[in-house]
């Protein structure tokens, strides 16, 4: 019999090992196949984006202007993207490329991360694989919020995505209300998503009837489909530090994503303070929703389904997933988006729309496939 | 691998035990074993009126194995979900160490005390030692990496649970007397002084079941932890427990040493069998005859 009080390893070898242990699952080769894969489309979609476009220009002179060391190294110039300062003069192409072709590229990135990350989350914390923010009634209230804000408070549009994330957080509080009986189950929590999500919806519809200016009515039904027509470094500058604070949390609460897969029992035996981790990681979600849906609407099945990708490419640990989610979010973004943009050139239809075309019939196959569904 | 030898070890311990036991009358603090007493406690579930326990108070002998027996629905699993902090209790308080659980934070409690639920989930695609990892988790702060006690903890843990063999498999592809060594191995990792395992031998094989005993029996003999484990069947408690609790209805009706719970008067009272009983020198054995049927039981 093996004593248990008998040590493992000498010294050196066990930091190392430890050092492996901590950091090791980063190069786990599925996981960096996702991501180079996914960084792979995103390049690739990221230059088609800047390829073509109303202006002309030869495809050679819009990559050159990607690359072009004047933009790229020039500190006055981000600051005027990232920080709104003034613009130093460039060149025409480089102007079109880094100034209306590019930042729509950028956004497509921020919110692909976003929902991804906010639809994982949501899935660990309802233990519930048809959880995310779509579902949940989160995208719902968030619209719900920013069409009134549009409709009826024009002048609060600067606190757009705090707005957005109230909306969320309130939605989904009362989904997890009325869910709730002595703990909640996948299904009651989706039933009621649902519910709650209808109800919202036909408010935003009627939200229409109060609009008095057609003008209003199609910006907020590119918001209710979800859109990134138009979006240029004003949206990357709103979005971007929720992004990094919601990215980070993310990560942060991934062990504890882990651990709220073991079960509410388990969970709890290991001296987990259940409710507040939940309803912590809920609100980084709401966060993460709110931020995508305030600069590009409501972008419906991303934070469905790139969190079941993910989980089907590097399986069901939380920090691969959550690592995986901050890649393949994009490149479901950036690709959806070049075909939304150029599939019926010169309409372009919201992203939305082709989210919601490969998704949905993406998860159908899911669900044909997958003996169960639901639990996590 | 634990060894059968932990069985004989086990008869050793009887003798030893009737002096640990005035030991402690006379010293209730003695400083080996934690100490886990439930008083009048009342418990209950929101979704049903009456509380299924209604003022019971149930001591764990320090470094011994306590098992609660019962037929189904006695409320053996709600007592334990009691004691175990999962269960608010209506009335009355759980003391560990002579503290109230409920004022203490519940990662403390959780290096404390430990509880292997009767049905636990996990995804199929995480390790065996990812599992077991998560173990550690009331030992470690919110940022803090694993440290090399969390290694130590770690490799005794699934040591301790013979499941070194299956520390790399994932735990979707294990059996189920596999999948609950990895449970076992991973409240072993919690590193706790009080163990509550509930049902931990249902629907094993025998093999497993015989090697959960003997990682029970090992965890009082070498690390004089304080364990209650629900059992279904009463003959392998009898083996297993130095002291044995048999619920009815939520009332204690017997506790006491197998020898003297084990009885043919309390087989027939408490889960309504005849039986024979014989005490052989592996305890009492127990020979079920034929249900007893509510016009001959004793209520």
């Amino acid at each position: 019999m093996s004593s248990p009080e008998s040590t493992v390893g000498g010294e050196q070898p066990a930091t190392v090992a430890r050092l492996q242990d901590q950091f090791g699952w980063l190069f786990d080769p599925q996981l960096l196949a996702v991501a180079v894969g996914s960084l792979a489309v995103v390049v690739i979609g990221g230059l088609v984006q800047v390829s073509f476009g109303s202006y002309s220009m030869t495809i050679l002179q819009a990559w050159q202007a990607v690359f072009n060391p004047d933009v790229l190294f020039n500190t006055q110039v981000w600051n005027a993207f990232l920080l709104g300062g003034e613009l130093p003069e460039m060149s025409t192409e480089s102007l079109i490329v880094w100034n209306i072709r590019l930042p729509r590229v950028f956004v497509a990135i921020i919110v692909g991360m976003n929902l991804a990350i906010s639809g994982a989350i949501f899935q660990a914390v309802t233990r519930n694989e048809l959880a995310s923010p779509f579902i949940l009634g989160v995208s719902s209230g968030a619209g719900l919020m920013i069409l009134l804000t549009l409709v009826v408070f024009g002048g609060l549009t600067a606190f757009l995505p705090l707005i957005a994330a109230a909306g969320g957080a309130v939605a989904f509080l009362i989904v997890y209300g009325i869910a709730w009986k002595n703990g909640t189950s996948p299904v009651r929590l989706v039933l009621a998503g649902v519910i709650v999500g209808t109800v919202f919806n036909s408010l935003q519809t009627a939200l229409f009837f109060f609009a008095n200016d057609i003008g209003v009515v199609q910006s907020a039904i590119a918001w209710t489909t979800g859109s990134l027509t138009g979006t240029d470094w004003e949206q990357v500058r709103l979005a971007l530090p929720w992004s990094v604070v919601a990215v980070l949390l993310g990560i942060v609460g991934s062990r504890q994503c882990n651990v709220l897969l073991l079960g509410e029992q388990t969970a709890k035996s290991l001296g987990m303070s259940i409710e507040k981790v939940r309803f912590a990681l809920s609100g980084v979600a709401v966060l993460a929703a709110a931020a995508s849906i305030a600069v590009a609407g409501i972008v419906g099945f991303v934070g469905l389904i790139v969190p079941h990708m993910v989980r089907n490419l590097v399986g069901s640990d939380y920090r691969k997933l959550m690592v995986g989610c901050l890649f393949v979010g994009p490149a479901l973004m950036v690709g959806a988006d070049v075909g939304a943009r150029l599939a019926l050139n010169p309409v372009q239809i919201p992203v939305g729309i082709v989210t919601g075309l490969v998704g949905g019939p993406y998860f159908l196959y899911l669900m044909r496939k997958q003996q169960q569904m639901g639990e996590l | 691998m634990v060894s059968i030898g932990s069985i004989t070890g086990r008869l050793h311990r009887d003798e030893t035990d009737d002096e640990a036991e005035t030991a402690t009358d006379s010293d209730p603090d003695s400083p080996a074993a934690s100490t886990l007493t439930g008083e009048g406690l009342v418990l209950g579930y929101p979704a049903t009126e009456e509380p299924v326990v209604d003022g019971e108070t149930i001591a764990a002998e320090e470094g011994a194995i306590t098992a609660l027996v019962g037929p189904n629905g006695s409320g053996k699993s709600t007592l334990l979900k009691g004691l175990a902090n999962q269960l608010t209790p209506d009335d009355g308080s759980v003391l560990l160490d002579g503290r109230d659980i409920h004022t203490l934070d519940t990662k403390a409690l959780a290096r404390k005390l430990g509880l292997l639920s009767q049905e636990s989930t996990s995804p199929d695609s995480i390790t065996v030692e990812e599992l077991v990892y998560h173990g550690r988790y009331p030992h470690r702060g919110f940022f803090e990496h694993v440290t090399e006690e969390d290694e130590c903890a770690v490799d005794n843990a699934i040591d301790l649970a013979g499941c070194g063999h299956l520390r790399d498999r994932e735990v979707g592809s294990l059996s189920g007397g596999q999948k609950q060594l990895a449970w076992i191995a991973m409240v072993l990792a919690q590193d706790t002084d009080v163990l509550l395992l509930d049902e931990p031998t249902t629907f094993l094989d025998l093999h497993h079941q015989l090697e959960v005993m003997e990682i029970i029996e090992t965890l009082r003999d070498e690390r004089e932890i304080t364990i209650i484990v629900v059992l279904h069947d009463i003959e392998q408690a009898a083996r297993l427990a130095d002291r044995i609790v048999a619920l009815r209805d939520g009332e204690v009706k017997a506790s006491g040493p197998p020898e003297d719970v084990v009885t043919e008067q309390l087989l027939a009272d408490v889960f309504e069998i005849d039986a024979e009983v014989d005490n052989t020198d592996r305890g009492p054995r127990v020979t079920p005859l034929g249900a007893i049927h509510d016009e001959c039981g004793t209520d």
